[in-house]
């Protein structure tokens, strides 16, 4: 194959590719505009005519279960995700810089954490939390979030710090004050990538999540709309049209929330790796 | 500068989430004037909507002065687990429905209503733990029946429903031989509890038919699944399979999906529970539905079913008395009753209670092999729905369905299968 | 508000960035420096190792204590029984094949994912809107929640479901049982994670193929290297970080597969094919009451993970060296 005609092939063999693997995609997509019949009488057929009727219907629900879910995804994702990109930009500063053996413990550590399904420590956790008072509340959910996704911020955090030359900071200073602010004025804004990656990833599993709220902020304190998906395609559930349409307007806040910050991730992640 | 932007908004997200501010939460009022505040957990369908809830809701109340209900809704189908989670965290609802009581009961954590709250219903010893009754017992399910395609039946050249189980094998043959599938069964992903109901029946006709008392014969240790009567009834199942009457790929059929796979006609008979008639009555497929009870060697009759399902009551709710006072006047409000014959095809078991009048003919139907089966006094238990003293321990019965792929799928013989549910019932212990 | 935050911190490299504001100060002593590692520790490190013991080290500890008592709060009372969970998963098949099913998804998930997503990466390594817009194609399910993916997949692939449907009208008249067939099911599943990871790959892979430097492939194709040994020779090497991101990245979501397990199989069909240890965790604590021996299997997960997580930070270190 010559060169000119590898370039003509190569839009319709990535266009073919893509579309096969977009195909599940379109099952949903197709069906939010459909009327309920159509979609189990036709279910790959275009929505000819289109009706925004599904998504009128989960828009105007009576007890406004999208819209109070909507503004909890919203509410605990933001504060959980900017609580971790904070706190995991210092461990991960901190875990970088020391060279003592402590430090790669802490690391093994926390990297272990990452592959504890939650629901395997999902019962002690909620103990913990009655101790302390915090069940049932948004501070309780976002303390979980924060301690069970923290490894991963400091993981690609201390990544990335190794890539930043040491003389940026002058580490020679004692003192914490100082300390501090030099890391906020100067290294932190030099890890943007890294943050991007962080407030990317974290922002998809905490919005994703659906343990967490469903037990910790139980069933009295509302609900996130990954739990009202859930409770969409409930027992016997014949109402396809709902459900697409829940899902794609559930899908859609933290689809744009990734287009917003995909150009700096992949460097955030792979600088980390790449360099010692 | 920046950082103090920073601070500030990160401030007013914990100002925000300290304050433990969410959307849709209903603040609990004081309790002023001796009202107390009760939580309900409830469960959403199609047919028993947020609307239905809240009217059924107002009712109840209405009768109870002085109880707030505040609702709560469970967004995972397996009620019994979330009540678990929620009593594992400190949240128990005070009233809650149709959860398996066996567990919570022992360990004191439900309320146990007497005989003199009873007295309106037919079956009020139902479920009974210890002696006591811990789950208002307001309404009947047969489970399965044989709902089967009129249409299908007659292009086969069935012109009689089977009565004996060597008649119903010959439907089955006939159907096969005509290019039709004679078995609808579904059980794919979470709904694996959907492919039970064959062995249900069998277990029905085969074991409790001679012996009511088996599981708790089972319970005390004084049987095993290893009972030749037992193993006799899985060989049916497996038999069917074996036969190519029971289509394997529906395996992993959910459950709206075997509806739908029956509805479509790609299959003759459907044995479900008495919640389906509701369904095949208020959306009617295109072709007529019969229904007949799952044949026994003998033609006689019998009739699986389980009575119960109605409100439990926390053993630590706010005020027990009154909680229980709102139950009762919920599960015996008429309206409410109704809504749940014509949603569920339930069929109601409180004195004195007659379904509307414009019940369709396939609900007619089955209330009239049953009401037939009651008079011969053949209703059996349902085998993995019990509950109450004599019940599969907490998880058999999830096992239970898993093991019936097996057997369909001819992983396990029939004898294999009893010794798996034996180990399996050891383990639970 | 977490945008504002990245843009303020955007502009505070513009107008503060000082790195010369504190000069290196000599002649400090060990204590000193000992001094300054104890703030950087207590001020850096500890906020967010403290939160990690309360909510995951914390109750690992309750956990591992339930593993040694017989604990069922439907059956009290708890009594202590030592070693005895152990011994019995030890010993109970069962325990083994949901062990060696969630090491196969794990290993099939991260072999398949990182292949399917390096050759889309390459064929995608080009600019314009064309193939700007594809990668957005291949990198939404990443973000779905995963009962949106097992929704989906489930309508799909169920006997009467879309691709036996259309099996069906192609003309063959027995189409696999996808998710019904116990030998097949477990691969289904893997299959369906894999869609839905293959695109975190695509999106790392193309950023490291970006990353090559031209010349380098010039240098290569005057040599005379075909295009199969120019990328075994330039692009892969210089791959490898974006392998090892690739490769930690599906071993952490992947070890820890539960909601597609829960919806689309629910460990069927039939006994365990398809259970994984977090599914069968749950199963066995949360539906089967018995918090003891569930803690156990737990346990065991936790050392199979310090292991893993051990040795893929040895590999991380082991390159960071050779770079």
């Amino acid at each position: 194959m010559t060169r000119h005609t590898g370039s003509r092939l190569r839009p319709l063999v990535a266009t073919f590719v893509s579309a096969v693997f977009f195909l599940p995609l379109y099952l949903v997509l197709t069906n939010v505009f459909k009327p309920g019949h159509k979609i189990i009488d036709a279910p790959a057929a275009l929505p000819l005519p289109p009706t925004l009727d599904s998504i009128r219907q989960v828009l105007t629900r009576p007890d406004h279960l999208f819209w109070y879910g909507l503004i909890n995804s919203i509410e605990v994702t933001a504060i959980s995700i900017t609580i971790l990109t904070v706190l995991s930009a210092m461990c991960g500063h901190y875990l970088a810089r020391s060279e003592g053996l402590g430090a790669k413990v802490m690391l093994v550590v926390m990297l272990a954490g990452l592959m504890i399904p939650p629901a395997v420590i999902i019962a002690p956790i909620t103990e913990v939390l009655r101790s302390v008072g915090l069940m049932t509340s948004v501070a309780g959910l976002v303390l979980v979030n924060v301690g069970y996704y923290v490894p991963f911020g400091v993981f690609v955090f201390a990544g990335f710090v190794k890539t930043i030359p040491i003389e940026i900071e002058q580490a020679a200073a004692i003192d914490g004050a100082r300390r501090l602010r030099i890391f906020w004025q100067v290294v932190f804004p030099l890890l943007r990538p890294a943050s991007a990656s962080v407030l990317i990833f974290l922002g998809v599993w905490i919005w994703n999540d659906f343990l967490n709220p469903l037990i910790i902020l139980g069933p009295a304190e509302g609900t996130t709309v990954t739990v009202g998906i859930y409770r969409a395609i409930g027992e016997h559930q014949q109402d396809y049209g709902a459900v697409f349409a829940l899902m794609f307007l559930a899908t859609l806040p933290i689809l744009v929330f990734y287009l917003a910050f995909q150009k700096h991730f992949v460097k955030g992640l792979t600088a980390g790796a790449s360099k010692g | 500068m920046n950082r103090r932007r920073l601070l500030a908004a990160s401030g007013a997200a914990m100002v925000m989430a300290l304050a433990g501010c969410t959307a849709g939460s209903k603040p609990a009022t004081s309790s002023a004037g001796g009202e107390v505040e009760l939580s309900f957990l409830t469960f959403e369908t199609p047919n028993l909507n947020a609307a239905y809830w809240d009217a059924a809701i107002a009712r109840a109340s209405a009768k109870v002065p002085g109880v707030k209900i505040k609702k709560l809704v469970s967004p995972i189908v397996d009620r019994t687990a979330y009540v678990k989670q929620l009593d594992a965290s400190g949240q128990m609802p005070d009233i809650m429905p149709a959860i398996t009581v066996a567990g919570f009961a022992q360990a004191g954590k439900l309320a146990d209503f007497t005989q003199e709250e009873l007295t309106q219903f037919v079956w009020p010893e139902s479920n009974a733990v210890g002696g006591k009754i811990y789950q208002l017992p307001y309404n009947t399910q047969t489970i399965p029946m044989v709902y089967y395609n009129k249409s299908l039946f007659a292009k086969a050249g069935i012109t009689t429903e089977p009565k004996t189980y060597a008649d119903f094998l010959e439907v089955c043959a006939k159907l096969k031989a005509k290019g039709i599938n004679p078995i609808v069964l579904g059980g794919g992903g979470k709904d694996t509890w959907a492919d039970m109901y064959p062995l249900t029946a069998t277990v029905a006709t085969d074991v409790y038919k001679n012996n009511p008392a088996w599981l708790a014969d089972r319970t005390a240790g004084q049987t095993t699944f290893a009972d030749p009567a037992f193993v006799k009834a899985v060989e049916k199942v497996s038999a069917l399979a074996k036969d190519g009457y029971i289509d394997p790929a529906g395996l992993s059929r959910s459950y709206p999906d075997t509806e739908k796979a029956f509805r479509d006609a790609k299959g003759a008979m459907y044995p479900m529970g008495s919640w389906f008639p509701a369904a095949a009555d208020s959306k009617q497929p295109g072709f007529e539905i019969g229904v007949f009870p799952w044949p026994t060697e003998d033609g006689s009759l019998v009739v699986p079913a389980f009575t119960g399902g109605g409100l439990s009551v926390s053993a630590k709710a706010a005020d027990v008395s009154r909680a229980k006072k709102w139950a009762l006047a919920f599960q015996t409000d008429k309206t409410n009753l109704d809504a749940i014959v014509k949603g569920d095809g339930a069929i109601i078991a409180i004195k004195g209670y007659q379904p509307p009048a414009d019940m369709g003919p396939v609900y007619q139907a089955t209330v009239a092999v049953y009401d037939k089966a009651l008079h011969s006094g053949t209703v059996t238990t349902a085998f993995s729905q019990e509950n109450g003293d004599a019940a599969l321990p907490p998880g058999l019965a999830d096992k239970a369905a898993l093991g019936v792929q097996d057997l369909i799928t001819g992983k396990k013989t029939a004898a294999q299968f009893a010794a798996f549910l034996d180990k399996e019932w050891a383990k639970a212990q | 508000m977490t945008a504002t935050h990245t843009r303020t911190s955007a502009g505070g490299r513009r107008g503060r960035q000082r790195p010369t504001a504190h000069p290196p100060r000599h002649g400090r002593g060990r204590s000193a420096r000992r001094l300054g590692h104890l703030a950087h520790f207590g001020l850096f490190g500890l906020p967010s190792l403290a939160l990690y013991a309360c909510i995951v080290l914390i109750p690992i500890g309750i956990s591992v204590y339930y593993s040694l008592t017989n604990r069922n709060p439907f059956n009290p009372p708890t009594q202590w029984v030592g070693a005895r969970n152990y011994q019995n998963l030890a010993t109970d098949p069962d325990f083994w094949k949901v062990l060696t099913n969630t090491i196969v998804i794990t290993i099939f998930v991260t072999a398949a994912s990182n292949v399917i997503g390096l050759a889309i990466a390459v064929l995608l390594d080009r600019r314009g809107w064309l193939y700007n817009a594809l990668r957005g194609v291949f990198f939404t399910p990443v973000v779905l929640s995963g009962v949106v993916v097992s929704v989906i997949w489930q309508a799909i692939l169920t006997d009467d479901g879309l691709l036996n449907s259309t099996l069906r009208g192609l003309g063959i008249s027995d189409p696999p049982g996808w998710l019904s067939d116990p030998d097949l099911a477990l691969y289904t599943l893997s299959w369906i994670v894999t869609w839905q990871m293959a695109g975190f790959c695509v999106v790392v892979y193309l950023a490291g193929l970006q990353g090559v430097p031209h010349e380098l492939y010039e240098a290569a194709a005057m040599d005379g290297a075909g295009p199969v040994a120019r990328f075994r020779s330039v692009t892969w090497p210089l791959l490898a970080p974006s392998v090892t991101i690739n490769t930690v990245m599906l071993l952490i979501s992947t070890f820890k597969i539960y909601d597609q397990v829960q919806v689309i199989t629910n460990g069927g069909p039939g006994d365990g094919t398809t259970s994984t240890i977090a599914f069968d965790v749950i199963q066995t604590g949360l539906v089967g009451n018995r918090i003891g021996v569930s803690s156990a299997i737990a346990v065991v997960m936790l050392v199979f993970v310090a292991i893993v997580s051990t040795v893929v930070l040895q590999l991380l270190q082991r390159r960071e060296v050779k770079a």
